[in-house]
């Protein structure tokens, strides 16, 4: 297991440097000047050349890249063009807003999906089951910026109960969690679901009923434990999505997460901004994929002894 | 089953039309102002400050929270451009001469200034200024901040020489040429009066140290701004919130929402849609005065067919500038004929210009000689209301034989292909409320890096000069009008409109002053209790 995750974090690297490459590349290669985007619209030629100077644009491209990656491994990435400020440190300023807004709308999803995909497993092909697929189409194809809005429109602007937006102790989580999470108890719901209605056909579950044990207890210990793979990996993958930031929920609630860093970020040709942000993402999209895969081997003991046959 | 299917979707469609039916049904407040007078680009203020006690400071709430559509980036003073940094940089930081929301420029360090000659101005300081850290502003200070606007480059310095210290309270400034503009540029945010001893002592961020009634208390980046109270202002007049805060919210319906609920104090720039429930909150005042944001088409005249005259004329004919306002704005703007920001002293918009007339237009375009072949590019910026003006223009110039390919970029992309002159057709807009140099000169004057027309006429560079040199008040209007009919005649832009301000308050807003391009003073804002 150790061997194997040392090689899974090894393997981050040639992901940092084809991921820095990429970014920085399609940030060069897309047209706009950043030195003109951040002089004033009656900037002189003089004070636009100074500030390209300043930002280093008039090296060639490679020498610029070999800069940042040089700086990079000294652990620098950077500094913004537009705040002047260094990039991780922002980053890492925006992160628990993401880490807080994502983990609390996985939280939401895993809620609703969860018990909602085993309640229609349970219950295929009756109206329940209908219903609670109806959910999952309307999770799915609802925008999100729209079910925000309606969200804002009830619970703050005519019950008054919650704040429209901000990011102002727990009152003013609950929405965009909800908003959120709702997109992403949709695919959870429909993969519990077909995940659990696999695991009901399974000889050993008709044997447990056979042997005389709760209902319950056949669902639960036998059935879920055994549909799990599938939705970890589902649930891992949207964690991974909603870490690195989500721009529609975070503008319409003004959260100040990691996604409107990036959106905002890509609009100004903050270039070290954006790529210094896409990478940190890339590391931290990485790492839950590792963790996702040490979860496998925790509920599935297969998959444990896999890795024990390697090791040896 | 189908009954309780049925209920379902009834709980829904209720629900949604609770939702959707917003609004109060009483009625709100909704406060225009007109332009005021010619020469008031800026005018509009909503409430002036009405002291009750023996300080001074009526019953207030104390904080004041403003809703913007963009976070502040850099308070660096001259490293910085965004409007939206101007207007915090005014709560902490003055210059020597203040731009009044009345179009006039007012003494604000300085107790006055004396020209010597053309090209020497001498500038008497307050005595007792004091920054923001409690150290006397003196003329070292003056100098200091336009040594380094001179080093930052900055174009509201332009014609600057050299600025000499006097004595610790004079100051005088050497330009190159007698400018009727060259004071009111020195009225710019980013000319405001810095701390030479702040930036020697090697502190982290000398640029915060500023001589205005509030200063830097917190900014969490993409959250909020706060600002309290200097201890050490130096002027009579003091600001009343305790505390000022601005908070970027930039989805318009959500910022909208958090005013009605109290959230927020002031919600800038509503979007048009949420105006009605705006103006039906009982709670909420609706703002509303002509802008100075000129929208354009603009045509690049040195690239092929647009360096056809009779074509851009043709053009201009075609389009129908008040369905576009009607449409895109809901009728809040106004068309114009002019190239000039509206308000803008001169502002002359009499001529007879080109007029919605498609007949006039076919005539036009076969008088030109083009001969429409495959599509024409028109570049447009992904921001603000340029994609529904742009189809707009391409539907009506298809009534005309002319087929438009809608090109939508980055406003950095659209900037750098304006620049270099690889475009023909662009929308684009410019603000200007104090000077009209800086539109004349800007846009039209031949190799002006802003002059994205690059249009290049003797004629318009010489009355642009006279226009900024011309002693004689008379002349100078006249010269100013004859500029604006000669660049309306050649054409090099068809001004489409002017957006009005439109603003949002808590009723009980006081002491503000509202700026026709949106650079409000909330200097003095607070909501009354």
């Amino acid at each position: 297991m150790g061997r194997y995750l040392l090689k899974r974090l090894l393997l981050m690297i040639p992901v940092v440097l084809i991921t820095s490459l990429v970014i920085f590349g399609a940030m060069n290669l897309t047209g706009g000047d950043p030195a003109l985007a951040l002089a004033p619209d009656n900037a002189t030629e003089a004070q636009v050349e100074m500030i390209r100077e300043e930002l280093g644009l008039n090296d060639p491209f490679i020498v610029r890249y070999l800069k940042y990656m040089g700086g990079m491994l000294k652990g620098d990435l950077g500094t913004s063009y537009v705040t002047n400020k260094d990039v991780f440190k922002t980053y890492m300023q925006r992160l628990p807003n993401t880490l807080e807004l994502g983990c609390a709308s996985v939280f939401v999803a895993v809620l609703i999906a969860i018990p909602l995909g085993i309640y229609t497993a349970i219950n295929q092909n009756t109206w329940k089951d209908n219903v609670g697929m109806v959910f999952a189409l309307f999770g799915v194809s609802m925008p999100n910026f729209w079910l925000g809005l309606m969200l804002v429109l009830l619970f703050s602007l005519k019950l008054h109960w919650l704040p429209s937006s901000g990011r102002n102790g727990l009152a003013s989580l609950i929405l965009p969690a909800l908003t959120v999470g709702m997109g992403l108890a949709a695919l959870i719901t429909r993969t519990t679901r077909s995940s659990m209605l696999d695991v009901l056909r399974q000889d050993y579950m008709r044997t447990a009923r056979a042997k005389g044990a709760d209902e319950r207890r056949v669902i639960f210990r036998h059935g879920l434990k055994n549909a799990l793979i599938p939705i970890i990996t589902v649930i891992g993958m949207q964690l991974s999505n909603v870490l690195t930031g989500s721009v529609l929920a975070e503008t319409v609630f003004a959260w100040p997460g990691v996604g409107r860093l990036i959106f905002d970020s890509i609009s100004k040709r903050d270039t070290p901004m954006v790529t210094g942000c896409i990478i940190l993402s890339c590391v931290l999209m990485s790492l839950v994929n590792v963790l996702v895969d040490v979860l496998y081997a925790f509920f599935d003991p297969r998959i444990k002894a896999q890795y024990v046959r390697r090791e040896r | 089953m189908k009954k309780k299917l049925a209920l379902l979707l009834s709980v829904v469609m209720l629900l949604s039309m609770l939702t959707a039916c917003g609004g109060s049904s009483s009625g709100g407040k909704t406060a225009t102002s007109e332009a005021g007078s010619q020469s008031s680009a800026a005018a509009g203020s909503a409430t002036e400050a009405q002291p009750t006690d023996d300080s001074g400071i009526p019953p207030h709430k104390e904080e004041l929270i403003i809703g913007t559509t963009a976070d502040i980036n850099n308070l660096n003073l001259q490293k910085q451009q965004d409007a939206v940094n101007n207007i915090v940089l005014k709560l902490t930081h003055e210059t020597l001469i203040f731009f009044t929301n009345e179009g006039t420029i007012e003494p604000r360090l300085c107790t006055g200034w004396e020209y010597l000659d053309d090209t020497h101005i001498r500038f008497k300081l307050h005595d007792g200024i004091t920054f923001s850290d409690g150290s006397p502003l003196t003329a070292e200070d003056v100098k200091f901040t336009y040594d380094m606007g001179l080093e930052n480059g900055l174009s509201m310095l332009n014609g600057l020489v050299e600025t000499k210290v006097i004595d610790p309270l004079t100051v005088e400034l050497v330009i190159e040429s007698y400018s009727n503009e060259f004071l009111i540029s020195l009225s710019s945010v980013p000319l405001s009066i810095q701390s030479k001893k702040a930036y020697e002592s090697g502190m982290d961020e000398p640029y915060l140290i500023g001589s205005g009634p509030y200063k830097l208390d917190k900014w969490e980046p993409d959250e909020y701004v706060t600002f309290v109270k200097n201890e050490n202002y130096w002027g009579d007049k003091k600001g009343v919130s305790d505390r000022i805060t601005f908070r970027p919210i930039k989805e318009a319906s959500t910022r909208a929402i958090a005013l009605q609920n109290g959230e927020i104090d002031v919600c800038i720039d509503p979007s048009i849609d949420n105006l009605p429930d705006l103006e039906a909150d009982e709670n909420v005042t609706v703002f509303q005065r002509p802008g100075t944001r000129l929208f354009y088409l603009g045509f690049n005249v040195q690239q092929a067919p647009w360096d056809n005259l009779k074509l851009r004329q043709a053009v201009a004919h075609a389009i129908d500038r008040q369905a576009i306002v009607d449409t895109v704005l809901a009728g809040k703007g106004k068309t114009q004929t002019t190239i000039l920001n509206r308000g803008l002293w001169s502002f002359y918009d009499e001529m007879e210009g080109y007029p919605y007339d498609v007949e006039k237009a076919k005539a036009l375009l076969a008088e030109s000689g083009y001969t429409p072949s495959g599509k024409l590019p028109i570049l447009i910026s992904n921001e603000s209301d340029y994609s529904q003006v742009a189809q707009m223009i391409q539907a009506m110039l298809k009534e005309i034989g002319l087929d438009i390919e809608i090109q939508v970029v980055e406003p950095a992309t659209l900037k750098t292909e304006c620049n270099k002159g690889t475009q023909g057709l662009f929308l684009w807009r410019w603000n200007e409320d104090s000077k009209v140099d800086f539109v004349y000169r800007d846009l039209y004057y031949t190799g002006s890096p802003s002059n994205y027309h690059h249009f290049s006429d003797p004629r318009a560079d010489e009355l642009t000069d006279l226009v900024l040199t011309e002693k004689d008040p008379e002349k100078r209007l006249q010269y100013s009008q004859e500029l604006q009919t000669y660049l309306v005649e050649q054409c090099p832009q068809v001004p489409l409109y002017i957006k009005d301000l439109v603003i949002a308050y808590n009723k009980n807003l006081q002491g503000t002053y509202l700026y026709g391009g949106g650079n409000h003073d909330w200097r003095f804002a607070y909501v009354a209790q």
